[in-house]
C-alpha cells in the first residue's frame, strides 16, 4: 500500500505542524552530507542552491551547455501567489481550492493546501534575488488575472516571467558554485541511478564533450529534470527536453504516477510542415481579448478577412456562454480539435483555427478615442488607435507570430491550433517528494505532483519554486537525519561498477546497430501514434492499436536505428537515441494508463466518458486514485493506486456553460 | 581595489586612454585657436607673439611636456589594448558584417590614431624642433624682442603643394579619430544619458569631428593659395 | 528555394577546421533557419556522415543556445532574433550562406558550431547575484522600486546569455553580458548593498576568461537578439570607477 506520508491534522496546520517536528541534520553533519540534482530548471536550481546554503555539499547536473538554459526559462505568463495585495478576496484557501477544483480533483489535498500556503514566500524570496517582477508606478508589485481566475494572484515580469525566475535561481545557483558549496557539471546527462541497499546512492553521468562515463555517490538523489511533453516529438517543450532521468529512476524502482495526464495548450502556432521541428506557444493571455472563430461552411477556402461576420463560428461563445473564450486549457483545446476534425479548420494545413483581434482592436480603439474626447473618430482612427493599445499589451507576441508565419496578426486573424505543453504526471513521491525509492526524490514537473488531471496558468512556476526553496530544504532533512552515519561509498564499490557496465552496454548496443534511419525519423514515428491515439481524446480501440505499433515500433528502433559518429566524442544524435529509447518505453506507459482510466478528467479525455454535450464525464467512484505504475520489466507494469480522499473540497463536475 | 590593480584592467586601462583623449581634446581647441592668428596679415605679429608666450612661459611648458607624456600614454595603452583585442579572436571570421552593426569610424581608431601619431611627429620636427633646436630667424615687435620668426616658417612650408597635402590629410584622420573618440570617451566615463546624449553627439561629431579639424584643415590651404595668387 | 551553405565544419577542439559545402533543396519560407540544420543533418545521416554539430535546445528564442554567425552577422540579418527564430523567408532562392561558430578565444570550438561559453558562467559566479539565502526575504512589498527604475532593470535582465555580444565585437568583449547583469542589480535597491564589489568582481573575471576590451562600437547592441542597450555598458564603468576610487583597500 502506498503512503503519502500526509501529516495528521487540520488542513491548515499540517505543513507548520509538520516543519517543527521533523527531524534536523545539525551544521557540522550537513557538511558530510552530499546530494546529488539532476537538472536545473526552477526546481533543480532552487533546490540545489538552498540545499548549499544550509551546508550540505550539492553536485548539480544539466545537459545543457549552461545551467541558465533549462526549459523553465520559456514560462511566458506569470507565477501565482495568494498575497492578496490587490484586496480582491484571494486567500490562502481560495488558491488552494482554485488549484484543486482546476486539477478537476485528482490531485491530494495535503501537498496542494502547503503549495498555496508557500506561494506567497516564493515572491519575497524572488524579489530579495533580484527578479524585475512588474510594478505600478506607486514602486508595487502588478498582478494580473491568468487563465480565467477570478482574483489578480498572478506575478509576472512581462512575457518572460519563467527566464527572470529562472536567472534568480540560477544566480543563486552560481553563487553557492563560487563558495565552492556546489559543484557544477553542465553538458553532463544522468543516465542512471546507482542504488546500494535499496536507497539511492549516485548516479552515472556521460560527459557530453568527452563522451565519458562518469561515477558520482550522493547520500540522496533529487529528480528535477522536467517533463515528458517532448514524447509526443511535437510540443512545446525545449529540443532537449526528456524523460531520461526521470524514467532511469522508474525502472529502478521508482513508481510513475498518472503518465496519461498530459495538457495540450490551445494558443500555440499551427503546423506549417514536415520540416516542423517544435512547436511555438502564443501566451494564453491572448485569449483575453481575442476572439476564436472558424468559417460555418465546411473546407471554407475564402481569405478570413472574405468571410463575412454571419458565416463565421465563434464556437467558443456559442458552447460556452458564460465561460466563452476564456474556458479552462482543456476544454478550449478539444473545441478546436473538435471543429478541425469536422472539417471547420482554417490555414494550408486545416488543422487551425482563427484567433481575431478585429472585435478588441475597435473596442480599445474606441476607448482610446473617448479618453482623448475624438467623439468623432473615423473608423481608420479608432483602428489605428486600438492597434497602438493591442501592440502596448501584446506586442511582443504579435511580432513572434509574425516572424514565424510570415503574417501580420494586426491585419489577419491569427491561426492557432493546441499543442502539447505539460506533463502533470511524473515520478510518484509523497508529501516529502520522496518517491519508492528511498533517497532518491523528485521535484517540479518531475514529479506527478500538485496539478491533478490538468495545471491551471501560472502554477507551474509556482509550484517547481515551492519545491525547491520551501519543501525539499525541510523534508530532506528527515531522511538525511539517519544517513550522518554513513560514509560516502567509494564510487569503486560493486553496485557503481556494475551499473557504469549496465548503461556502457546499452551505449555499446546504440552504436551498435548501426541501422538504416535516423533517431528523428523514430521519434516523428511515435509522436504520431501518441498524438493520434493518446493526444487531446483517446479511447479504448485506439489506445490499444497505439500499444501494438508502440511495441513494434520499439523493437524496430533497437534493430534499425543509425547513430553516426563515435561515442567517446561530442556526439548529440547519440544523445536523442538514448533519449528516444526512453520515450518508446514511457509512451505504451502513457497508453496504458490511459486505458485503464476509463473516465474523463481534466486533460485525459477519454471518448467513451462523455455526456451528452460531449463535456468531459468524471467517474468518481472508479477512478478517485493516484495511478503509479511500477516497473516490472519491458512492457510489464504493475498498477498501485492511492485513494484521493477529499476532506475539504467536495468533488463536482466542472461546468463552463 | 588598489590603483595598481585598478588601471590593470580592460576599464581601468580605457580609463586611461579616455581621460588623455579627452585632455588631448581641449589641447586641440587651445591649439586651433592660437593657429588662427597664422591667417592674420599683420607680419606675423600676433601669432609669433603667442608662439613666443607659449614657448618660454614656465607653466606652458610644464604642461607641453605633460602633453607629450599624454599622448605616449594614450598611444602606448592603446596599442596594448588593441594587441589584447586582437588576441580575443585567434581565428578570424570569413565573413564580416562591413557596416551594419558598426560604424566605419569606431572600427578605424588605431588606423587613424596611427595615422595621426606619423603626423604628429612629422608636424613637430618641421614646426617645434626648429622653434627650439633649429635654425630660426628673430623678428621684434616693440615690446616684445627678438622672437624666432615661426610665421615665416609655417607659410613658407606651406608653399609646398605636397605638405598642404600631408596637414590636410593629417586633419582627415583626425577628424575621423574624434568623431568616435570624443563619444567613445564619454561612453568609458559613463556619460550616456538620454536626456545628454544628442550634445554628447553634437559635440563628439560635430564640434571635434568637424569643426576642429575643419579650423587646422582651412590653414595651410589658405595659406597655400594666398602664396600663389 | 534552393540553398548553398557553407558550414564550419571541426572535429574538436584540437581539429584546424574548414569550410564545407552543401546544397540544399526544397527549403520553404515557412522554416526557420535551424530546420534546414535539421534536414540537411538527416540527409547527413541517410549518406553515413557525420551530422553538424550545433547548439539549440528552446527553438522559441529564450533560452540563449542557438549561436550561428550567418553571413558576417550573429544570428543572421534579422534585428532582435535568435538563429532558432530566423525564418527562411529572409533568404532568397539561390542564395549562398556562410555559417561560422562565435569566434573568440574566451568561447572555443567544442565541435562543429557548438563552442563552449562557460566563460559566462564564471563571470556570474563572480558575483552576478544578490547574496541573499532563500528564507531571508522581507515582504516582496516591503520596498517599493521605482517603475522606471524596475523596467530599466527588467530590460537588462532579459539578458540570454548566448554570446551574440561577443561574437559581434570587433574585440570579442563580453562588456554588454557584463554590464546588463550589474545594471540590473545596480538599478534594484536589493542588489545595492554589494553593488560595487560586484562590479569589482565580474570585471576581473571577465579579463581573465580573455575576452577583449570594449571600444564602444556599438555591434554588441546592434546584434543582441533582446535588444540590450550600451547605456548598460556605461552603467558598468560608472559603477567599476565608483568601485575603484572608494573601495576601502
Amino acid at each position: 500500500m502506498l503512503n503519502a506520508k500526509i501529516p495528521a491534522g487540520p488542513l491548515e496546520t499540517k505543513w507548520s505542524k509538520y516543519k517543527s517536528t521533523v527531524k534536523l541534520v545539525n551544521p557540522a553533519n550537513k557538511r558530510k552530507l552530499e546530494v546529488i540534482v539532476i537538472g536545473t530548471g526552477l526546481a533543480g536550481a532552487s533546490a540545489a542552491a538552498s540545499l548549499a546554503e544550509l551546508g550540505y555539499k550539492v553536485k548539480a547536473f544539466c545537459f545543457q551547455d549552461s545551467a541558465r538554459r533549462a526549459h523553465s526559462i520559456a514560462a511566458q505568463g506569470g507565477i501565482n501567489a495568494a498575497k492578496n495585495y490587490q484586496n480582491d478576496g484571494d486567500s490562502v484557501f481560495r488558491l488552494f481550492y482554485d488549484t484543486v477544483k482546476g486539477g478537476d480533483y485528482r490531485a491530494r489535498e495535503g501537498n496542494v493546501y502547503r503549495l498555496a500556503e508557500v506561494s506567497g514566500a516564493i515572491i519575497d524570496q524572488c524579489v530579495a534575488q533580484g527578479v524585475p517582477f512588474a510594478r505600478e508606478y506607486g514602486g508595487l508589485l502588478s498582478n494580473r488575472s491568468f487563465g480565467g481566475t477570478q482574483v489578480q494572484r498572478t506575478f509576472y515580469a512581462a512575457g518572460q516571467t519563467g527566464q527572470q525566475l529562472l536567472l534568480g535561481a540560477y544566480s543563486a545557483l552560481q553563487r553557492q558554485v563560487s563558495l565552492g558549496n556546489v559543484k557544477m557539471y553542465s553538458r553532463h546527462e544522468m543516465l542512471d541511478i546507482v542504488k546500494v541497499d535499496g536507497k539511492a546512492r549516485g548516479i552515472i553521468a556521460r560527459d557530453l564533450v568527452s563522451g565519458k562515463l562518469e561515477r558520482h555517490f550522493g547520500h540522496a538523489v533529487l529528480i528535477c529534470s522536467g517533463g515528458y511533453g517532448n514524447v509526443f516529438f511535437l510540443s512545446t517543450n525545449a529540443m532537449g527536453s526528456n524523460v531520461t532521468a526521470a524514467w532511469k529512476a522508474h525502472k529502478q524502482g521508482a513508481f510513475f504516477g498518472n503518465p496519461c495526464f498530459t495538457q495540450i495548450h490551445p494558443t500555440c502556432i499551427p503546423v506549417s510542415g514536415d520540416h516542423q521541428s517544435k512547436l511555438t506557444l502564443m501566451s494564453e493571455s491572448l485569449r483575453n481579448d481575442g476572439r476564436i472563430w472558424v468559417p460555418k461552411k465546411q473546407n471554407d477556402t475564402r481569405k478570413a478577412i472574405d468571410i463575412p461576420e454571419e458565416e463565421r463560428d465563434y464556437y467558443l461563445e456559442r458552447r460556452y456562454p458564460a465561460f466563452g473564450n476564456l474556458v479552462p486549457r482543456d476544454v478550449a483545446s478539444r473545441a478546436a480539435k473538435e471543429r478541425c476534425d469536422a472539417g471547420y479548420g482554417v490555414g494550408a494545413s486545416k488543422m487551425a483555427v482563427y484567433l481575431d483581434y478585429a472585435d478588441a482592436i475597435v473596442r480599445y480603439g474606441k476607448i482610446e478615442a473617448s479618453k482623448k474626447g475624438q467623439d468623432h473618430a473615423s473608423q481608420e482612427e479608432i483602428i489605428a488607435m486600438g492597434k497602438e493599445v493591442v501592440k502596448e499589451k501584446y506586442g511582443n507576441l504579435f511580432d513572434m507570430y509574425a516572424k514565424i508565419t510570415g503574417e501580420n496578426p494586426y491585419e489577419t486573424p491569427m491561426r492557432i491550433y493546441p499543442a502539447v505543453h505539460y506533463t502533470m504526471g511524473g515520478l510518484w513521491v509523497d508529501y516529502e517528494l520522496m518517491t519508492t525509492v528511498p533517497g532518491l526524490y523528485a521535484l517540479g514537473e518531475a514529479n506527478f505532483s500538485d496539478h491533478g488531471a490538468n495545471r491551471l496558468g501560472a502554477s507551474a512556476l509556482m509550484q517547481g519554486l515551492a519545491d525547491g526553496y520551501f519543501v525539499i530544504p525541510y523534508t530532506i532533512g528527515n531522511y538525511l537525519a539517519d544517513e550522518i552515519h554513513t560514509k560516502p561509498i567509494p564510487t569503486d564499490d560493486p553496485a557503481f561498477v556494475a551499473a557504469e557496465k549496465a548503461v556502457q552496454d546499452q551505449l555499446d548496443k546504440l552504436m551498435n546497430i548501426k541501422g538504416k534511419h535516423s533517431v528523428d525519423h523514430f521519434h516523428k514515428a511515435l509522436g504520431k501514434i501518441m498524438w493520434d491515439k493518446c493526444g487531446m481524446a483517446r479511447n479504448e480501440k485506439g489506445l490499444q492499436e497505439a500499444i501494438t505499433e508502440i511495441q513494434a515500433l520499439r523493437e524496430e528502433f533497437w534493430k534499425d536505428v543509425r547513430i553516426p559518429g563515435k561515442q567517446n566524442e561530442f556526439n548529440p544524435e547519440l544523445e536523442k537515441a538514448g533519449r528516444v529509447a526512453d520515450f518508446l518505453e514511457l509512451g505504451e506507459l502513457m497508453c496504458k494508463d490511459a486505458l485503464n482510466r476509463r473516465e474523463s478528467c481534466g486533460g485525459h479525455f477519454r471518448e467513451e466518458s462523455q455526456d451528452k454535450d460531449g463535456e468531459a464525464q468524471r467517474i468518481d467512484e472508479e477512478f478517485q486514485y493516484v495511478s503509479a505504475w511500477e516497473y516490472k520489466g519491458p512492457s510489464s507494469s504493475e498498477l498501485h493506486k492511492e485513494p484521493l480522499t477529499f476532506d475539504i473540497v467536495h468533488p463536482t463536475q466542472r461546468s463552463y456553460k | 581595489m588598489k590603483w595598481s590593480q585598478f588601471f590593470n584592467t580592460s576599464i581601468g586601462k580605457k580609463l586611461l586612454v579616455g581621460a588623455t583623449g579627452l585632455f588631448l581634446c581641449s589641447f586641440v581647441i587651445v591649439h586651433l585657436a592660437g593657429n588662427l592668428a597664422l591667417l592674420k596679415e599683420d607680419g606675423g605679429e600676433a601669432f609669433n607673439t603667442y608662439a613666443a608666450f607659449m614657448g618660454h612661459n614656465g607653466l606652458i611648458q610644464f604642461i607641453a611636456w605633460g602633453l607629450k607624456i599624454v599622448i605616449l600614454i594614450h598611444a602606448v595603452i592603446a596599442i596594448q589594448l588593441t594587441f589584447r583585442n586582437r588576441t580575443a579572436r585567434p581565428v578570424k571570421y570569413a565573413v564580416r558584417p562591413g557596416n551594419k552593426t558598426s560604424s566605419w569610424f569606431s572600427r578605424q581608431m588605431a588606423i587613424m590614431g596611427s595615422v595621426l601619431f606619423i603626423f604628429l611627429v612629422v608636424h613637430l620636427a618641421q614646426f617645434w624642433w626648429v622653434m627650439h633646436y633649429g635654425e630660426i630667424g628673430k623678428v621684434s615687435y616693440g615690446a616684445v624682442t627678438e622672437v624666432g620668426n615661426l610665421y615665416e616658417v609655417v607659410w613658407f612650408a606651406f608653399k609646398e603643394p605636397w605638405i598642404v597635402i600631408l596637414y590636410v590629410l593629417g586633419m582627415v584622420a583626425l577628424a575621423f579619430h574624434l568623431i568616435h573618440g570624443f563619444k567613445s570617451a564619454c561612453q568609458t566615463f559613463g556619460l550616456n544619458h538620454p536626456k545628454y546624449n544628442g550634445l554628447i553627439s553634437f559635440i563628439g561629431v560635430g564640434f571635434f569631428g568637424i569643426i576642429i579639424p575643419l579650423g587646422f584643415a582651412v590653414i595651410p590651404v589658405v595659406i597655400f593659395f594666398k602664396q600663389i595668387s | 528555394m534552393k540553398l548553398t551553405l557553407k558550414v564550419w565544419r571541426q572535429q574538436n577542439s584540437q581539429d584546424k577546421g574548414g569550410f564545407e559545402t552543401y546544397q540544399v533543396s526544397d527549403v520553404s519560407t515557412d522554416m526557420s533557419f535551424l530546420e534546414v540544420f535539421d534536414v540537411l543533418n538527416e540527409r547527413l545521416i541517410n549518406e553515413g556522415k557525420d551530422p553538424i554539430a550545433f547548439d539549440h535546445d528552446c527553438r522559441e528564442g529564450i533560452c540563449g543556445a542557438c549561436s550561428m554567425y550567418i553571413n558576417g552577422r550573429a544570428h543572421g540579418p534579422w534585428h532582435e532574433t535568435t538563429t532558432c527564430q530566423l525564418h527562411m523567408r529572409a533568404y532568397n532562392d539561390g542564395d549562398t550562406i556562410v555559417v561560422e561558430p562565435w569566434r573568440a578565444k574566451a568561447f572555443p570550438v567544442i565541435k562543429d558550431l557548438a563552442v563552449d561559453r562557460s566563460a559566462f558562467d564564471r563571470i556570474i559566479q563572480a558575483g552576478g547575484f544578490i547574496s541573499v539565502n532563500t528564507g531571508n526575504a522581507v515582504d516582496a512589498n516591503a520596498i517599493p522600486i521605482d517603475k522606471v527604475d524596475a523596467d530599466a532593470a527588467f530590460a537588462a535582465a532579459a539578458c540570454i546569455g548566448c554570446g551574440a555580444c561577443v561574437a559581434a565585437c570587433k574585440n570579442s568583449s563580453a562588456m554588454l553580458f557584463t554590464s546588463a547583469k550589474v545594471s540590473q542589480l545596480a538599478l534594484l535597491p536589493q542588489g545595492r548593498p554589494e553593488h560595487q564589489q560586484r562590479a569589482e568582481d565580474m570585471v576581473a573575471q571577465m579579463d581573465k576568461e580573455g575576452f577583449g576590451s570594449c571600444t564602444n562600437t556599438g555591434a554588441c547592441e546592434a546584434e543582441c537578439p533582446k535588444g540590450i542597450s550600451i547605456s548598460n555598458i556605461a552603467r558598468l564603468n560608472r559603477e567599476f570607477i565608483g568601485a575603484g576610487f572608494s573601495s576601502k583597500a
